[in-house]
C-alpha cells in the first residue's frame, strides 16, 4: 500500500489538490452567487442546487476546456516545434514524427511494447495518436459543455432583465462566450511559452521539467 | 483510468445539469396560469400570492392600495394558457397563448412572478415593456 502510494504520488496528490480546489470553488462560488442575487433582490440558491446548476458548470468548464486545449496543443506542437536550450523541446534534429525504429513500433517493437504498437494498420494509427486524441476529445467535450452551461447562465441573466433568450448558435456569436473562452486560452498559452523559455536559463534541481542544474543553456531536450 | 473516470463523470454531469427542466417549466407555467386565472375570477389575494415580494410591493406603490385590491384594477390579461415555456437556472419566461408574457424567478417558495403583462419591444436586445415589474 505504502509502495503504491509512493509510486503513484504525483497522480494522487494532484487528484487531492483538484478535489480540494473544486470543493473550495463550489463554496466560494455559491457564496458569491448568493451575494449577487441578494444585491439584485433575487432569491438565493442552496449549495446542493448550486453545484448542479449551469452557474457553477460554466465556471468549471471554461477552465477545464482551456487546460485540455493547452496540453493537446503542447503534445501536438512539440512533435514539430523546437526551442533551443529548452527541456520542453526535442533535440534540434529530431523534429517530426520520427522513424519506426526510434518510436519502437511494428518490427522495431520490444517484447513488452503495448500490443497496438506491435501491430500495423488502423490500430497502430489510433494508438500512435491516442494521447492527443483523448486529450483533444476531452477539450472539445468540455468546450461544448462550457457553451451549453454558458448559454443557460447568459439566458438566465437576460430573463432577469425581461429580455428574449438566445439560441445555442446565437450564443456562439456573443461576446460572453468568447470572453470566457479567450480569457482562459491566453493564460494557458502564456504559461506554456514562458515555461519553454524560462527552462532554458533556470533550473529546478531534481525536477524532470528542468535540465540538470549544471547543463549548459544551449543543450536542448535533456531532462534532469 | 483517470481519463475513463473523467469521461464517466462528464457523461453523468451533463444530463444531470439538464435534468428536471421539463418539470420546472411545468411548475413555472402552472404559477403563471394560476395568476391569470385568479385575475379572471376576481380573486386579488390569490393573484398577489403568485407575485414576488418586489412585484407585489411595486403594485402597492404604483396604485397606493393593498396588492389584492390594486392588482384587480390594472390592465392585466385575465385567464390565459402558457404557450411558450422556457427555464434557465432560476429564471423563467412564460408566453401566454393570448399574446403577452410573464417573467418568473425561482426561490425557496417556488416560482414567483417578477414581471407580468410584458410585450416585446422593437429590438430583441431591449427589455420587454411590462405592466408590472418587480
Amino acid at each position: 500500500m505504502r509502495r503504491f502510494l509512493k509510486q503513484n504520488s504525483l497522480s494522487i496528490v494532484f487528484l487531492l489538490f483538484f478535489l480540494g480546489a473544486l470543493t473550495g470553488q463550489a463554496i466560494a462560488g455559491h457564496a458569491d452567487f448568493n451575494e449577487q442575487q441578494a444585491r439584485h433582490g433575487d432569491p438565493t440558491m442552496s449549495l446542493s442546487r448550486y453545484v448542479v446548476s449551469s452557474e457553477f458548470g460554466v465556471d468549471v468548464m471554461e477552465n477545464w476546456q482551456s487546460e485540455y486545449l493547452q496540453f493537446s496543443l503542447l503534445i501536438l506542437g512539440t512533435v514539430w516545434l523546437l526551442q533551443r536550450g529548452s527541456p520542453e523541446s526535442k533535440e534540434l534534429d529530431q523534429a517530426g514524427r520520427e522513424s519506426d525504429e526510434q518510436q519502437k513500433v511494428g518490427r522495431y517493437a520490444q517484447q513488452n511494447s503495448p500490443l497496438w504498437a506491435k501491430v500495423g494498420g488502423i490500430r497502430r494509427t489510433i494508438y500512435e495518436n491516442s494521447l492527443l486524441l483523448v486529450m483533444g476529445m476531452i477539450w472539445l467535450g468540455t468546450w461544448f459543455a462550457q457553451s451549453v452551461t454558458g448559454l443557460a447562465q447568459y439566458n438566465s441573466e437576460r430573463l432577469d432583465h425581461q429580455m428574449d433568450t438566445v439560441t445555442w448558435l446565437g450564443y456562439l456569436g456573443k461576446p460572453d462566450f468568447w470572453n470566457r473562452t479567450l480569457q482562459n486560452w491566453q493564460s494557458e498559452f502564456l504559461a506554456v511559452g514562458s515555461m519553454a523559455i524560462l527552462a532554458v536559463y533556470l533550473r529546478q534541481r531534481g525536477s524532470p521539467n528542468s535540465k540538470p542544474v549544471g547543463s549548459p543553456h544551449s543543450s536542448t531536450g535533456i531532462e534532469g | 483510468m483517470g481519463c475513463r473516470v473523467l469521461l464517466a463523470a462528464l457523461l453523468v454531469a451533463l444530463p444531470l445539469a439538464a435534468c428536471g427542466t421539463g418539470d420546472r417549466e411545468r411548475d413555472a407555467a402552472a404559477v403563471s396560469e394560476a395568476f391569470h386565472a385568479a385575475l379572471e375570477r376576481g380573486d386579488g389575494q390569490a393573484a398577489c400570492d403568485e407575485l414576488s415580494e418586489e412585484a407585489a410591493s411595486k403594485v402597492e406603490q404604483q396604485e397606493k392600495k393593498p396588492c389584492e385590491e390594486a392588482i384587480l384594477g390594472l390592465e392585466l390579461p385575465k385567464g390565459g394558457t402558457a404557450a411558450v415555456r422556457r427555464v434557465d437556472i432560476t429564471s423563467a419566461y412564460i408566453g401566454l397563448g393570448e399574446g403577452s408574457a410573464d417573467f418568473l424567478d425561482e426561490g425557496p417558495e417556488g416560482w414567483k412572478i417578477s414581471a407580468t403583462a410584458c410585450e416585446p419591444t422593437a429590438s430583441s436586445d431591449q427589455p420587454y415593456d411590462c405592466e408590472v415589474e418587480g
